[in-house]
């Protein structure tokens, strides 16, 4: 998805793991995933690096589907739909 | 469902955080966990103990560095780490029954509750060759 349908998503849960580092953002979207439904969409808040690669890699072995991440400043969103 | 078992022959700090974390990760990907502690990691589990860790193995000259920083980014205790990962996925901590007389742990009671059992060489062998992943801390 470009930048711009990624923005323009309907969002269904939203997590801001900001506050923490690595595992912290991992942690915070495996707890928060399991409180929306199946094709429904979750975007997770992070400022730790490490998060922009785990996060993506952990959702697509869990099934959902990594649909793409904002770069924002000093911190990234990244975009999921459950599966 | 992949298996996780783990030997954690560490008891000091920046150990436990490093085996907190990799729980934290296993337990984002559900995997089962056996935890087996052996002799130097026995002392951290011990009813009380949780808080008294602060000895580091790695750079003991840099501990009051590594102190800080755990707070400053807002990582967990080590301890939360272990309960978070049990809280989330299939986690079993087993004491080697030797470790536990070393420090003073004869029974189960003497520990604190994010331990299952008290546990033998054999059993820590037989779940690193069943495992899918092994590690030793």
């Amino acid at each position: 998805m470009t930048q711009d349908e990624l923005q323009a998503l309907t969002v269904n849960k939203s997590v801001d793991a900001r506050g923490t580092a690595c595992p912290g953002p991992l942690l915070e979207a495996k707890k928060a995933i399991g409180t929306i439904g199946s094709g429904e969409i979750m975007e997770v808040l992070s400022a730790d690096e490490g998060t922009k690669r785990d996060i993506p890699k952990w959702a697509n072995k869990k099934g959902h589907e990594y649909l793409g991440t904002v770069e924002e400043s000093g911190f990234f969103k990244i975009y999921l739909k459950k599966g | 469902m992949a298996k996780l078992c783990m030997g954690l022959f560490s008891g000091s700090l920046d150990k436990l955080v490093g085996a907190g974390v990799i729980l934290s990760g296993a337990a984002a990907d559900d995997m089962d966990v056996e935890v087996f502690v052996l002799l130097q990691g026995a002392r951290a589990f011990l009813k009380g103990n949780e808080n008294k860790i602060d000895n580091v193995a790695e750079a003991p000259e840099l501990k009051e560095h590594f102190i800080k920083q755990l707070e400053v980014l807002n990582v967990p205790e080590w301890y939360d780490f272990f309960e978070m990962a049990k809280d989330m996925t299939n986690v079993k901590i087993y004491i080697c029954s030797l470790a536990g007389k070393i420090w003073g742990g004869e029974k189960l009671e003497d520990f604190n509750d994010l331990v299952d059992d008290l546990c033998g060489i054999g059993e820590y062998l037989t779940a690193a060759e069943e495992a899918d992943i092994h590690m030793f801390i």
